[in-house]
């Protein structure tokens, strides 16, 4: 009968012992485990240079064949991107994109166009990637609220999954579902959804390369999960991070030279 | 004889290479090709036409880097088998930047105002009749000999300038003008102003304004009025009176489909409000409506036409566009005269035809 409190004293004990263990390794993990506006910040970050020149080509695959188009590209932080397309049935046409607005030349006409609202989402020569796609700014958090799911291994990376529900309208895509690398923090795959949770696209990159350090998409495929037997190939051809640029490659005066 | 035809052959020979040196330098040439075999229908005359309108262009570009490049497009086209030396350069330019400004001389073209098929703020080219082929994906591609001088005025503002040959061979009749183009909050502004002195005419004063901006669809309005010299020049300028505009907007739709729709509007407030015998280039009233159904990125159909709606004539495209492989299109359109005689598109029009059909293919390689 005295045995009996004795064992249930030190099973309490046992207990206490095992839930103080328990907190005191959690609570550095608690402390030291990113938020998801962090992971965020950090891929945004990471992925962002100073300034970039990079060449590159873009396939279009159909049930016809493969179309494919040839860029140059620059950039200078978060928001300023120029495209310029070096294969032939486009030679010369150029995207800028500098302080929230986004201009197109076409050399055959000299025209100059500013794109503004539905304009943005259409398709960039045929290809499953839209005007806005291809010089999105990355700034995630201004557009975006981001949630983290969970963490998973994705073709053998540990990944954090989260989820970024658009703060505007003004977005191409009102859900994401990104699986960003916990040691690189490179988006290996992206799912954009309709607000109602209907999958539009799909990105996942297939091969990668290094650059100061940081690990870069060398090739990624787009599919459009609204067409069969489509899918786009974005490749780097090549990549220099930081090379010196002049700021006016982000003008209008350049845009139409 | 032999000595001559010799040197005759060298000098070719010389030329030749001559003419080739520049390639060295230059880009690999684009060579655009489109062959369009039409069935035309002739209502006045009863009669049935077939023709192959085949157009084809060169560009030989320089390469695009260094403070200097330039163009050169030339261009033929099997409905004119005559062609003239301005007929067949389309472009031929060059380009220099300075550390403050830009030139450009030669043959090309500059794009003032907004419009697709009417700009009213296009002084220089007037984009202001209905004498375009709808089946076009460039409506209007007027180029022209010119010099202009552009000076950037921060990120998104420049002047430019431009003179222009006379069409009389005059000096003092030669075209000139510049335009202020800038951005102000989420509208795009273009003031300009060209002066010119059309053959057979006394000068006139072309002041333009332009707008675009953003209201959940895109919109672009433009006007100008041209002030005559001499004459009488309270009535004329009123007549010259001319606002253009027009809405732009992108539907998407299921399954990753979008409907682009267009209307554009062309008036001439003191233009001439009545039917009959009216000039396209008169007309007090003309609409542009436009639809497009991208049916894939590769794949589109479209509805074009050019409505007069005093005399509720029209003429209208249906059109398809299919960029099956890299670069090539399979093209095909359906034209049609809607008006009774008199009216501005009458069905047994003499200029044009009244029906007709085409199917053909476009290449660029």
């Amino acid at each position: 009968m005295s045995n009996k409190p004795k064992k249930l004293q030190r099973y309490n004990r046992l207990q206490k012992i095992m839930i103080l263990g328990i907190l005191l390794f959690s609570i550095p993990a608690m402390i030291f485990a990113l938020s998801a506006d962090e992971i965020i910040q950090e891929m945004d970050r990471l992925s962002t240079f100073e300034t970039t020149y990079s060449t590159g080509s873009i396939q279009t695959l159909d049930r016809f064949g493969t179309k494919t188009s040839l860029f140059k590209s620059w950039s200078q932080g978060k928001k300023d991107s120029l495209i310029e397309f070096t294969s032939k049935a486009e030679r010369g046409q150029k995207i800028l994109r500098t302080e929230g607005s986004l201009y197109l030349f076409y050399p055959d006409a000299e025209q100059l166009i500013r794109m503004q609202g539905a304009a943005l989402r259409q398709s960039m020569l045929g290809s499953d990637i839209s005007y806005e796609d291809m010089t999105e700014e990355k700034n995630t958090l201004d557009n975006y609220t981001a949630k983290l799911e969970q963490n998973e291994t994705f073709k053998g990376n540990e990944c954090y999954v989260l989820t970024l529900t658009a703060k505007t309208r003004s977005v191409a895509y009102p859900i994401q579902k990104i699986w960003v690398d916990t040691e690189t923090y490179l988006t290996w795959k992206a799912e954009y959804s309709t607000a109602q949770g209907r999958l539009l696209k799909e990105m996942e990159v297939l091969e990668t390369f290094v650059s100061e350090g940081r690990v870069i998409p060398k090739q990624s495929k787009i599919e459009d999960k609204m067409k069969k037997d489509s899918s786009t190939l974005m490749s780097v051809d090549s990549f220099e991070a930081n090379p010196k640029l002049d700021r006016s490659i982000f003008t209008l005066e350049n845009l139409t030279w | 004889m032999v000595g001559k035809t010799k040197r005759h052959t060298t000098m070719l020979f010389c030329l030749s290479l001559l003419a080739l040196l520049p390639l060295a330098a230059a880009e690999s040439p684009v060579i655009s090709m489109s062959l369009l075999p039409t069935i035309q229908y002739q209502a006045k005359d009863d009669t049935w036409t077939d023709t192959m309108v085949a157009d084809l262009s060169v560009s030989l570009a320089s390469k695009r880097e260094g403070n200097v490049r330039g163009e050169v497009v030339l261009q033929g086209n099997s409905l004119n088998p005559t062609p003239s030396f301005d007929s067949i350069v389309q472009k031929a330019y060059f380009k220099a930047r300075f550390p403050s400004f830009r030139l450009t001389g030669g043959k090309t073209r500059l794009s003032w105002g907004d419009g697709m098929l009417f700009n009213a703020g296009d002084v220089l080219y007037g984009s202001n009749d209905a004498s375009v082929s709808l089946t076009q994906a460039e409506l209007r591609s007027t180029t022209n000999w010119l010099a202009s001088v552009n000076y950037p005025l921060g990120l998104f503002s420049f002047a430019e300038a431009v003179v222009m040959p006379s069409e009389t061979g005059v000096p003092i009749d030669m075209l000139f003008g510049a335009r202020y183009y800038t951005t102000v909050k989420d509208i795009k502004m273009e003031v300009g102003y060209a002066s010119m002195n059309p053959a057979s005419s006394v000068r006139v004063h072309k002041p333009y304004l332009s707008l675009q901006g953003n209201l959940g669809f895109d919109w672009y309005l433009s006007s100008s009025v041209a002030i005559p010299e001499a004459g009488d020049i309270a009535t004329e300028t009123g007549e010259s009176w001319m606002i253009s505009g027009g809405v732009f907007h992108l539907m998407t739709l299921p399954l990753d489909r979008s409907l682009t729709l267009r209307l554009e509007f062309l008036t001439r407030p003191f233009g001439r409000w009545e039917t009959g015998a009216v000039k396209d280039s008169d007309a007090a009233l003309l609409l542009y409506p436009e639809v497009v159904l991208a049916y894939s990125p590769s794949l589109s159909f479209s509805l074009r036409a050019i409505i007069s709606p005093l005399d509720l004539s029209a003429v209208s495209t249906l059109g398809m566009s299919w960029n099956i492989f890299d670069a090539f299109n399979l093209i095909g359109s359906i034209s049609l005269a809607t008006g009774e005689d008199g009216d501005l598109f009458a069905w047994s029009s003499s200029t044009s035809s009244s029906f007709s059909a085409t199917v053909g293919s476009s290449w660029v390689f």
